[in-house]
């Protein structure tokens, strides 16, 4: 360093910013490891953001009127969904959170992500106790076309209209991964593919490689087992 | 599954619409739940604080007291209650425990009678939340510490049949359990302050002869101190050679630090007896000696105050390393910055960054 620089306050001005640099950096390394805590006031971190929404639903009577459960459901509803979430809505980890304590053995996610997507009908990411109910009404209380209809809502992943073949593979991958490794007989990996090109070949009527929302309804409708299970929703709260 | 998602349970059956257009046959008919009975407030009743829930909030943990049928023998016919003659405020976090899933320890609450309410209802207390788990088992093992020190406080009586060398340690051991061993206590004592004390003055000065100047104590009178040192060495001889013989374990108490500390006191002693003659290592001799300074803790084994130092010191052992390594970092740092700062002025002092360690640790200990 000595030989090209001549002047002695060159060399004492360099050793100035080194050890300048030195002390800088290690009070800097201290900040960072902890050991000392240098802010100013308008980094000071504001911990008590509040990060949570709160809604609160509409009136019973409201509820009542639009949906078609009696007062005592409704209680019956809103006392179990505000238990798991006190403040009112759920968000898509909540909700899947919440869907897995009832499939423990197998992986729920996607599943409940459909129908996270289906229930939150104002595409807003969370989930309020009307839409909550509103959608019940429908599965629960509804017609037989209110309810085909809600499930095509479920399957028409894009929302455009109609069910192409990948839509209806995810959803039928997400199923068989919900029911998990435990059935019987155990499922090898084909199986989804398989069971989505029966599926097309029941509904879809025209053979355009698309299912729209009438050929869904009038295949479902003339499908025996499946007008059976429908009348199951009927006893369900 | 954990019991506050049951209140999802029609959302779960309702969710089954996903699947069922693509199953290949039709769904099996749901089980009859009795949810169709409509839910009823139940009122507990415990010492006249009443408690009321939903039944089926009681009906989640049916492996408990209050969620099975064993509570119908504390049911009460005219007040049409449930009255159980237990403490009101341990209850209460009871039945959170039925509400929340969660069962949580209240600090105030006294361990064991904590303990007794969870038993009385049927709950184990494995299940309590992280958030007090650790108080909880922490109060736990203070208790049963406590208990345990009473019992051995209560070990004085004397059991029967010991054999001499037992005898023998348990007078070591508990000096006030009788009068030989307080009187061996105080003796041993006695001459661990003598010997500390002939060390220190050996050193002082005591007065000039005719053709010396002031020498210190020790080399005037030679002998005497030689005397008091040979009687301390043995007495400390002796006793490390009894406890040796009475220990249960010889091995352990040759390990323990209270043994290696009566070892290091007496050895320079033996070790000037066989090199006293030679001139060579006589140097190093001497400053064996300092040794001897290490009888001082001994008596660590006659006050309890010493020995909860010691325990102190070591528990927050690493909190004092972290100390003394912060310490050093900081020392080099500035030692470092010093050096760089003064070497361009020749008549520097700071020859070298160790050379600048000196001045550093000086200042920052505020001795100046």
């Amino acid at each position: 360093m000595y030989l090209f620089l001549k002047e002695k306050w060159e060399v004492e001005g360099l050793q100035t910013v080194g050890i300048l640099l030195v002390v800088c950096s290690s009070l800097k390394l201290m900040h960072f490891l902890g050991l000392i805590d240098i802010s100013t006031p308008d980094s000071v971190e504001d911990d008590f953001e509040l990060s949570t929404v709160c809604h609160r639903p509409e009136s019973m009577d409201k509820l009542q009127q639009q949906t078609k459960f009696t007062k005592k459901e409704l209680q019956v509803l809103y006392r179990g969904f505000k238990n798991e979430c006190p403040c009112g809505v759920v968000n898509e980890e909540n909700f899947k959170t919440i869907y897995s304590q009832f499939f423990p053995q197998g992986d729920s996610s996607m599943y409940a992500h459909f129908l996270f997507e289906a229930f939150d009908t104002n595409n807003n990411g969370s989930v309020s106790f009307e839409d909550f109910v509103f959608g019940l009404s429908i599965i629960l209380r509804g017609t037989i076309n209110d309810r085909l209809n809600w499930a095509f809502n479920l399957y028409d992943l894009n929302k455009d209209g109609c069910i192409t073949k990948e839509e209806m593979l995810d959803i039928m991958k997400s199923i068989y991964d919900m029911m998990g490794k435990y059935t019987y007989p155990t499922m090898q990996d084909d199986i989804p593919r398989e069971h989505v090109e029966s599926f097309f070949q029941k509904m879809d009527r025209n053979k355009d490689g698309v299912v729209t929302i009438e050929e869904f309804i009038e295949s479902c409708k003339k499908d025996e087992s499946i007008m059976q299970s429908m009348q199951l929703f009927d006893n369900v709260i | 599954m954990a019991s506050g998602v049951s209140g999802w349970l029609p959302f779960a059956r309702a969710a089954a619409i996903g699947w069922m257009p693509v199953a290949n046959c039709p769904m099996p008919v749901a089980p009859m739940a009795n949810s169709k009975r409509q839910d009823e407030l139940i009122i507990l009743n415990v010492s006249g604080h009443r408690f009321q829930t939903w039944r089926t909030t009681l009906d989640r943990y049916p492996d408990t007291l209050l969620g099975s049928s064993e509570k119908d023998f504390f049911y009460n016919e005219e007040i049409k209650e449930y009255f159980f003659d237990r403490d009101p405020d341990a209850f209460r976090s009871i039945l959170n425990f039925y509400r929340t899933g969660k069962l949580h320890y209240p600090r105030q609450q006294c361990i064991t009678a904590y303990d007794e309410e969870l038993i009385f209802f049927g709950i184990i207390p494995e299940i309590i939340g992280d958030c007090c788990y650790e108080e909880y088992k922490d109060r736990k093992r203070e208790n049963l510490e406590r208990l345990q020190d009473d019992q051995e406080e209560n070990k004085d009586m004397k059991p029967p049949n010991m054999t001499c060398r037992e005898t023998m340690w348990r007078a070591f051991e508990t000096p006030h359990t009788s009068t030989m061993a307080l009187v061996f206590y105080y003796v041993t004592g006695f001459f661990i302050a003598i010997s500390v004390l002939t060390n220190v003055v050996e050193t002082v000065p005591c007065g000039s002869t005719a053709n010396q100047k002031d020498m210190p104590c020790g080399e005037r009178y030679t002998v005497a101190f030689f005397c008091m040192d040979t009687a301390c060495v043995m007495i400390f001889t002796v006793e490390y050679l009894l406890r040796l013989f009475a220990a249960p374990s010889r091995y352990r108490f040759m390990r323990s630090v209270m043994s290696i500390i009566d070892v290091v006191a007496i050895l320079p002693y033996y070790i000037g007896l066989v090199m006293s003659n030679n001139e060579d290592v006589s140097g190093a001799f001497v400053t064996l000696r300092v040794f001897r300074v290490f009888r001082i803790f001994k008596f660590s084994r006659h006050s309890q105050g010493l020995r909860i130092l010691g325990y102190t010191l070591k528990s927050c052992a690493s909190e004092l390393g972290f100390l003394l390594f912060s310490l050093t970092m900081a020392i080099i740092i500035f030692a470092t910055v010093m050096f760089y700062a003064e070497k361009g002025s020749s008549s520097s002092k700071f020859t070298s960054i160790p050379a600048s360690f000196w001045y550093t640790i000086v200042t920052m200990t505020t001795l100046g």
